[in-house]
């Protein structure tokens, strides 16, 4: 019994070691290892596989999640052990990760920063310090079907006028809907022209915390373009995005907003890209997107992972740099952040046209004000509850634009400290 | 064929069998260990031995029996439960996720600031004549160059160095460059504060570029305060995860760590509105869905059993069918609900040329909810039922027809009690998984609809385990320590609720 007691514990101790021999370390000691989403992660990989010497002596490993919110939810869920040393996000992460100790602080050269807008770096800073690097803007455009409609809207009245005249004849089920970014992202337009935004902000950039929007002023706009005479939804704009982009390309819906990674499908099934922002309720005016910025972010894992110089310099040779965003850019089709990429005649028309958008009417995506559930509920849960209360639930425009309106305020209040 | 397992052959095969699961456990331990898991690790190295030692020896026969399982229960059962018990009592939420050492790092790497034009230069990193890590240093505006060790900085004669075409030094006397290769895989170089002047140093920014700072925030390890250097304000442990200033506690350091805090998360549960009225209104309706989930899958299961315990033509066909929703995996059919309810282009507002938004409304969300659990429960009871039937004497419904009883009579004083006697576990079972049923709330309204204007966090919908999720998980702030203690509530209130209904079982089996 002893013999064999021993002669198995023997066997086992043997394959254990020979198990133990064949452990991979989980990342190599040059290796940088990069988290991005379902659409980045390939296209970084693509990237890489062309040219993968941005880093001297570094590899580059990129992990792709199947979703944005998959990659949210590793991230939370990262550690030292399994978290990465960059990852590629939207900006409005930085506060809660950066209070988590999840993002490491990182620096740029003067030359490194003339390349960006100080709001680009507003984006991706938390109390005082920068995070990330930008890569690429995020807005949307508002495009509209060129054999329904023959010329540029100049209001939103314009657009309403147009679907209650030809519902019926053209079969349309629906004037303008949100194929791009969701309710709460990609409908900010859809306030904005109707006259609410969550925080308001001066000419110079700076936040107006003295103002908010007039809920008075934005249901009485509801009213008049949104509703009919019983205060039922007219049907022009959808509380939901189900279908919208379908309902588009179908032709049977004319105005659609979609986000700037979205115009290549638009364009290859046949579409003029007349991109432009939403229009507002007095010609000239229009509603304001969403021109953030999304960034590569240095984690707090890098450190602990070795590579945190690499790292680094990956981000500004790389995600930071003309040369870098241009390549990257060619595979992702977002107009990049970077001014030397910008101008660069490899960047496409589309993304030029995305990113003319941005710059006519756009407001940066403060996090702090936008996460915070500070007055209730946060700007990503109160914007489409609004539309279903008043377009589906049918109640009150105005008593729900005042709720929204105090919610939207306390935000603002309570995120100011995180700035 | 039994020497197949006997002898040396089964001999061999248990060393072998044995000896690939330690190895693999082994090798997890390992890798536990080296993530400074060290539970984990412990764990995994006495399951080693338990293994080991259960068969080898012959120390106890029914050990072999239930060693695996008892080693599953307490990894998958047990361990979680504990976790979620101690982490119920921690400050453990957005900015409050790490430890405190490492909390303590955080805060020192980022308590720094550069200089007032924010310095950066060019630089190559190297070794020094004495071997000590150096960065050779290109102040270019002033055309000034020197070797800055941790200790020490030595400016060089322009005419000792040599250039690069941007005018970056790269080489200069007694200083050796370090290969890109090694600059990738040895970070060392990058954690030295390289000298520079009036209390500033540089520090390594990326490969060939160092910025100008100095420490704004010490920490004393003897008071366990924060200092900021320059203006003499002093942080202390507020007890609750973070360094805040002593004169104006909300004005707090970050990250913060997770800290005990002891039943707050719990007294929480009770004294905070905006806790306690959503958890009420949950766990009403958390009662009222197991309740009419059960009886209604119950009930048309049972129906449908008794419909098929008769002689029909077809009576194979009609049983595939109904067995279908079983076979179907759950998830799928929640998708496939979900988007037959679709309020615009949905199956069921087409067919009945209605245009209900049944999840944006409480009532049809609801209703929704408990007609899909329907489809995806009956047929488990209509197995049972029918199974049960069939166990049920023939006898004794012979002997009531003979007795004059008609067959509701034989239904309700007979064949239902019966059913109930043994079905009562199953049925108590079906409750409990009902109770914690997240993914069917997940996957067909996640939880809504809910007034999100008038300040509702709970949904129409949410039931305690999918409003824990959304507390965990679903929002940007995330309160992991408040979710472990919802989690304990229900654990407690499911495990309460199965005990008791498991006792009135027993009362039931006196019955006939």
């Amino acid at each position: 019994m002893k013999n064999r007691l021993l002669k198995g514990l023997a066997l086992a101790a043997t394959m254990s070691f020979a198990a133990g021999l064949t452990i991979v370390p989980a990342q190599a000691a040059n290796e940088i290892l990069i988290w991005a989403d379902e659409t980045r992660g390939p296209n970084l990989v693509k990237t890489f596989a062309k040219k993968s010497d941005w880093v001297p002596g570094s590899t580059i490993k990129v992990v792709s999640f199947s979703s944005y919110d998959a990659l949210k939810d590793a991230l939370d869920k990262a550690s030292g052990t399994t978290g990465p040393d960059i990852f590629v996000a939207g900006n409005d992460w930085v506060p809660a990760l950066a209070k988590s100790g999840k993002l490491a602080p990182v620096v740029l050269t003067a030359a490194q920063k003339s390349g960006f807008t100080p709001s680009q770096f507003f984006d991706l800073s938390y109390g005082g310090k920068l995070y990330g690097v930008p890569v690429d803007v995020n807005n949307v455009g508002m495009v509209y079907n060129t054999k329904l409609v023959k010329s540029a809207p100049k209001s939103y009245g314009d657009m309403v006028k147009f679907y209650l005249a030809n519902k019926t004849k053209m079969g349309l089920k629906a004037g303008l809907c949100i194929a791009g970014g969701g309710m709460s992202w990609g409908g900010l337009s859809g306030f904005s022209a109707l006259g609410a935004e969550p925080y308001q902000m001066n000419a110079d950039g700076s936040v107006n915390y003295d103002k908010s929007f007039d809920p008075t002023a934005f249901a009485k706009n509801v009213s008049t373009l949104l509703l009919d005479k019983k205060g039922k939804s007219n049907g022009f704009y959808p509380a939901t995005d189900t279908g919208c982009q379908d309902n588009y390309l179908a032709g049977k819906v004319p105005f659609a907003i979609i986000g700037n990674w979205h115009w290549r499908t638009f364009a290859e099934a046949g579409f003029d890209m007349n991109i432009q922002p939403v229009p507002g309720v007095k010609p000239g005016t229009y509603g304001k997107m969403f021109g953030s910025v999304s960034g590569a972010f240095l984690t707090s894992y890098a450190e602990a992972h070795g590579v945190a110089v690499p790292a680094k310099s990956l981000l500004t040779s790389f995600f930071a740099s003309t040369k870098g965003q241009v390549a990257y850019q060619a595979e992702e089709g977002r107009p990049p952040a970077e001014s030397g990429a910008q101008k660069s005649q490899l960047v496409l028309g589309g993304q030029k046209a995305m990113g003319a958008a941005a710059s006519l009417s756009s407001i940066p995506q403060i996090g702090a004000f936008l996460n915070t559930n500070a007055g209730g509920a946060n700007y990503w849960d109160s914007a489409p509850a609004y539309w279903t209360a008043v377009l589906v639930d049918g109640k009150n425009p105005l008593v729900e634009a005042k709720k929204l309106a105090a919610i939207w305020k306390a935000n603002v209040a309570a995120g100011k400290a995180d700035l | 064929m039994s020497s197949i397992f006997r002898g040396n052959f089964a001999l061999f095969l248990k060393i072998a069998i044995l000896a690939g699961i330690t190895a693999i456990l082994s090798l997890l331990a390992q890798s536990a260990f080296a993530s400074s898991q060290i539970a984990i690790g412990t764990y995994l190295v006495i399951a080693v031995v338990v293994l080991n030692f259960t068969y080898f020896t012959k120390v106890s026969i029914p050990l072999k029996f239930f060693a695996p399982g008892i080693l599953f229960f307490i990894a998958f059962v047990i361990a979680p439960i504990i976790f979620t018990v101690i982490m119920s009592t921690y400050n453990y939420q957005t900015g409050n996720y790490i430890s405190k050492d490492a909390a303590i790092e955080q805060v020192l790497i980022r308590g720094v600031e550069p200089d007032a034009s924010q310095t950066t230069f060019d630089l190559v990193s190297g070794r020094s004549a004495d071997g000590s890590y150096a960065v050779l240093v290109s102040d270019i505006a002033n055309q000034k160059f020197f070797i800055s060790t941790e200790n020490e900085l030595t400016y060089v004669e322009t005419g000792q160095l040599t250039f690069n075409e941007y005018g970056v030094a790269i080489t200069a006397p007694g200083f050796s460059v370090t290969s890109v290769d090694e600059l990738a895989t040895n970070d060392a170089y990058s954690k030295i504060r390289y000298k520079y002047s009036d209390g500033y140093y540089i520090i390594i920014e990326a490969q060939g570029v160092g910025a100008v700072f100095r420490q704004s925030i010490a920490y004393d390890a003897k008071t366990d305060t924060m200092k900021n250097i320059q203006t003499g304000q002093i942080y202390v442990d507020n007890k609750r995860g973070n360094f805040a200033l002593e004169d104006s506690p909300e004005t707090m350091l970050t990250p913060g760590w997770r800290a005990p805090i002891w039943f707050e998360n719990y007294t929480k549960l009770v004294t905070d509105s905006r806790v306690r009225t959503p958890l009420i209104k949950v766990f009403i309706w958390t009662i009222i869905f197991a309740t009419l989930t059960v009886l209604s899958t119950f009930a048309f299961g049972l129906l449908l059993a008794l419909a098929l315990n008769r002689k029909m033509r077809g009576r194979r066909i009609y049983r595939s069918i109904l067995i279908l929703p079983y076979a179907m995996p759950s998830i799928m059919s929640i998708l496939i609900w979900a988007g037959m309810f679709d309020s615009e282009f949905g199956a069921i507002n087409n067919l009945l040329h209605t245009h209900i938004a049944w999840f944006s409304s409480a009532t049809f969300a609801r209703a929704a909810v408990l007609l899909v659990n329907l489809w995806l429960g009956f047929p488990y009871f209509y197995l049972i039922c029918s199974g049960s039937l069939q166990a049920i004497p023939s006898e004794l419904l012979e002997a009531a027809a003979i007795d004059g009883a008609n067959p509701r009579q034989v239904f309700r004083r007979i064949t239902l009690p019966l059913l109930l006697q043994i079905l009562s576990p199953l049925l108590i079972a079906s409750f409990a998984f009902n109770f914690n049923n997240f993914n069917l709330i997940y996957l067909l309204t996640g939880g809504g609809p809910r007034n999100t204007l008038d300040g509702e966090v709970a949904g129409a919908t949410d039931i305690l385990i999918s409003y824990t999720y959304q507390i965990a998980f679903g929002r940007n702030i995330l309160d992991f320590g408040l979710a472990s203690a919802i989690s304990v509530l229900i654990f407690f209130l499911v495990a309460s609720i199965s005990f008791y209904g498991l006792r009135k079982s027993k009362v039931m089996e006196t019955f006939g």
